[in-house]
C-alpha cells in the first residue's frame, strides 16, 4: 500500500495534501471537512502529501501493491 | 468559454516562464494544469540549474564540446549556444521572483558538474565535463506560484487541456476539463504555448506518473513535427522496494547534486561477482547493466565504498521515463513558433535537441526550460498583440472536440483506463523494447500498440471524472508509444541511450540526422533531418576517439547487422 491512511484524528481539512498530489489520488470528503484517500491505485509513492502535511498526518510506505486489473468492468 | 490573450499549458519551470514574460508584457494571460501549479510534474524533483557563465571564466567552446561527446552529436548547437547564453538572466529572474539560492558572500554558489570529479574504472573512459549547477533552496515552486499570482497570471489548477482547437489554420484555443467535477471548458487564446512536459508510461520507481507526453500529442494532432523519440531517460531503482523514490534518489543521484558524495564512483557487480563497466551509473545509458541482465546476470550489486552495497533494479523495469531536454514539437524560431501557426513550445514538450541521445549535463533540463519559456512567452506575447480583435471559435468544431472529450465518459461500456494502462507497460517496459533494442522485438511491441490504437483506445470507458483524465492520459500514452516504437525501428544504429542489438554500432555515414515524425494522410511517418555539416564531429578523428563510450558487442562504424547478435 502506498498512501496507507490519513489520520481523522489529526487531520484538520486544511486541503494541503490534496493540492500536493500530482495524481489526485485525495479529495475532501462530502462534508469538505477531511481529506480521504479517493484513489490509492493512481499513488506513486511521491511523498508530497505526507512531506506536507502540517499536522504529520498521512502515512506513505514503500509498499505498492498492484491490484489484478480485468480488462472490463 | 474563457477568453485570454496567452494560454500556457503546464505549470513547472517553462510554463512559469511563458506565463510570466507574457503576462509582463501587459497580456492576459492564463495558465492551466492539470495538477496544481509549484507541485506538478517534475517540478517537485527539480534541484539545479546549470549557468553558463563567462564572467566566472565559463568557456563557451568547451561546455559545446562536453555536449557533443556526450550527446553524440545529436544536440543542436544552436539552441545549445541560446540556452547556455540565457541562463545568467534566467537565473537572476528567479531570484527577483523570490527564489532563493545556495549563496556566500551574497554569491550564488556555483558547483561543477557532479561528474567531474567522477573516478571510473580503467576500462572505461568517461567524457571530460565542465558545466557548472547552481542549487536552490527548498521551497522555491512555492516562492514562483507566489509570483505568478501577484503579478496577475490566472492560474487554473486541476484542469486537463485535452486538445487544441484551430481556426482557419491557426490555434485559436484550446478544450479541457476540470479533474474535480468534469465541467468542460473552452479557453480561446490569441497564441498558445505548450508546456505540458515529457511523457513516460507511469514508471515504476520514478514518481512522474502524471507526464504522459500530453504536450507531444496535442501537437501531433494538431500537425505539428515531432523530433527524437528514440532517445530514452533511464533511471534506477532497487529490487526490494522498486516503488520507493528514495531508493532511487540515494543510487542515482537525479537530483540529489546537493549531496557531493553521491558521486563517489560506485563500482557495479554482476550476479557472478564480476564487476561491470560502470558507464551505467553515470545514468547516460544503463546499457551496460541491462546487457547484463540480458545475458542472465543479474542482479547487480552496486558498491557505493563507505555507504554500504545496494542491489540495483535498471530501467527496464520502468519502462521509459520521459525523453528529457531533447524530444518534442520542432520549433521554427528562436521564439519557440512550432509548424503550428499560433502554437509555441517549450521546456520538454520543446524538441530543441539541446541535451542530445545522452543526458549531457546536470541542470540542463531546468536550464533549457527556463530559456524556452521565457522565448516562447515572448514571442506567444507579440504574435497575440499583433493579432487584431479575434474571430471566434467554429460552433462545429467545439462541438466536435466536446464530444471527443466527454467520449469515454457517454460510453455504456468499454474498456477501463488502467487495464489499458498495464497492457501498455507490459507492452514497453520489458528491458528488451526500449532499453536492448531490436527490430524483431520492435516490430513485435508496434503490433501491440497499432492494435491497441486502433480497437482499444476507442472503447475506452470512464466512470467518472478521474478516470475521464485515466481515459486521455492513456490515449496519450499509446500515441507516444507508437512515436517512441516507431523512431527506434526507424534509427537502424546504436548512438547514445539509443542501443540496437542488431546494430551495435554508430554509422555516422548514415545517421547523424535527427529522426522526426509527423502525420500524413491519418498515418505517422517518420523521417530524417540531417545534422548541419559544421556541427557533425571530425571525421579525421578516430571512431573511439568521436565515441568514448563503448556499447556491447560493439562493431565500429559498420551499423550494420551484428551477426552474433542476430536471432536473438
Amino acid at each position: 500500500m502506498t498512501i496507507e491512511k490519513i489520520d481523522l484524528d489529526l487531520c484538520t481539512g486544511c486541503g494541503i495534501c490534496i493540492d500536493s498530489c500530482p495524481m489526485d489520488v485525495i479529495r475532501m470528503d462530502r462534508a469538505g471537512q477531511k481529506a480521504v484517500i479517493r484513489y490509492p491505485q493512481e499513488c506513486m509513492n511521491c511523498e508530497q502529501c505526507a512531506l506536507d502535511c502540517p499536522e504529520e498526518a498521512v502515512t506513505v510506505t514503500p509498499y505498492k501493491t498492484v491490484p489484478l486489473i480485468s480488462s472490463w468492468g | 468559454m474563457i477568453e485570454c490573450d496567452v494560454l500556457v499549458i503546464g505549470g513547472g519551470m517553462a510554463g512559469w516562464f511563458a506565463a510570466i514574460k507574457a503576462r509582463e508584457q501587459g497580456l492576459n494571460v492564463l495558465l492551466a494544469d492539470k495538477g496544481y501549479v509549484s507541485k506538478s510534474g517534475e517540478t517537485i524533483y527539480a534541484g539545479d540549474t546549470a549557468v553558463f557563465d563567462p564572467d566566472a571564466g565559463n568557456d563557451l567552446a568547451a561546455w559545446l564540446e562536453q555536449v557533443d561527446v556526450i550527446g553524440e552529436y545529436m544536440n543542436n548547437r544552436h539552441w545549445n549556444e541560446l540556452v547556455f547564453r540565457d541562463s545568467r538572466e534566467r537565473l537572476a529572474d528567479l531570484r527577483s521572483y523570490g527564489v532563493q539560492f545556495e549563496e556566500k558572500d551574497g554569491r550564488v554558489v556555483r558547483l561543477p558538474h557532479p561528474h567531474a570529479n567522477i573516478v571510473l574504472p580503467d576500462t572505461h573512459k568517461f567524457p571530460p565535463t565542465v558545466s557548472e549547477v547552481v542549487h536552490w533552496l527548498p521551497g522555491f515552486p512555492e516562492k514562483v506560484r507566489k509570483h505568478l499570482i501577484k503579478i496577475g497570471v490566472k492560474l487554473k489548477d486541476r484542469f486537463m487541456v485535452t486538445e487544441l482547437l484551430l481556426q482557419d489554420g491557426r490555434v485559436a484555443g484550446a478544450i479541457g476539463f476540470s479533474i474535480e467535477g468534469n465541467r468542460v471548458e473552452v479557453i480561446k487564446a490569441k497564441a498558445v504555448v505548450m508546456s505540458a512536459g515529457g511523457g513516460g508510461f507511469r514508471p515504476v520507481g520514478y514518481p512522474t506518473h502524471e507526464l504522459t507526453a500530453d504536450g507531444h500529442a496535442m501537437a501531433y494532432r494538431a500537425g505539428a513535427t515531432i523530433t527524437s523519440k528514440e532517445f530514452v531517460s533511464p533511471h534506477s531503482t532497487n529490487p526490494k522496494d522498486p516503488a520507493w523514490p528514495p531508493m532511487y534518489l540515494f543510487f542515482s543521484a537525479g537530483h540529489s547534486a546537493a549531496q557531493p558524495g553521491m558521486y563517489s564512483a560506485p563500482h557495479l557487480f554482476n550476479a557472478e561477482g564480476d564487476e561491470v563497466a560502470a558507464r551505467g551509473v553515470a545514468w547516460h545509458g544503463w546499457i551496460d547493466a541491462e546487457y547484463e541482465a540480458h545475458e542472465g546476470r543479474a542482479p547487480l550489486i552496486a558498491d557505493l565504498g563507505k555507504r554500504g552495497v545496494l542491489p540495483v533494479s535498471g530501467p527496464g523495469g520502468h519502462g521509459s521515463m520521459f525523453g528529457h531536454a531533447t524530444g518534442g514539437i520542432v520549433p521554427v524560431n528562436d521564439d519557440c513558433a512550432t509548424e503550428v501557426p499560433g502554437l509555441y513550445a517549450a521546456g520538454d514538450s520543446c524538441g530543441t535537441c539541446f541535451i542530445g541521445a545522452n543526458y549531457s549535463g546536470f541542470g540542463f533540463a531546468t536550464a533549457h526550460a527556463a530559456a524556452t519559456g521565457a522565448r516562447a512567452g515572448l514571442g506567444a506575447a507579440a504574435e497575440a498583440k499583433g493579432l487584431g480583435a479575434d474571430g471566434g471559435i467554429d460552433e462545429k468544431a467545439v462541438a466536435a472536440a466536446t464530444a471527443r472529450l466527454l467520449e469515454p465518459l457517454e460510453r455504456k461500456g468499454g474498456f477501463t483506463p488502467n487495464w489499458v494502462t498495464q497492457v501498455l507497460q507490459n507492452t514497453l517496459a520489458p528491458y528488451f523494447v526500449l532499453y536492448v533494442k531490436h527490430g524483431d522485438r520492435l516490430q513485435a511491441a508496434l503490433s501491440t500498440v497499432e492494435f491497441l490504437r486502433d480497437h482499444i483506445a476507442p472503447k475506452l470507458y470512464a466512470r467518472d471524472d478521474h478516470e475521464l483524465r485515466l481515459a486521455h492520459e492513456t490515449k496519450n500514452m499509446i500515441l507516444n508509444a507508437e512515436m517512441k516504437v516507431r523512431s527506434s525501428l526507424a534509427r537502424t544504429e546504436s548512438r547514445g541511450t539509443h542501443y540496437r542489438e542488431d546494430f551495435p554500432g554508430r554509422n555516422d555515414e548514415e545517421w547523424l540526422a535527427w529522426m522526426r515524425l509527423k502525420q500524413e494522410d491519418g498515418r505517422m511517418v517518420t523521417f530524417k533531418q540531417p545534422i548541419p555539416a559544421e556541427w557533425r564531429p571530425d571525421a579525421a578523428k578516430s571512431y573511439e576517439e568521436r565515441y568514448p563510450m563503448r556499447l556491447p558487442n560493439e562493431v565500429p562504424g559498420s551499423g550494420a547487422p551484428n551477426a552474433a547478435g542476430e536471432g536473438r
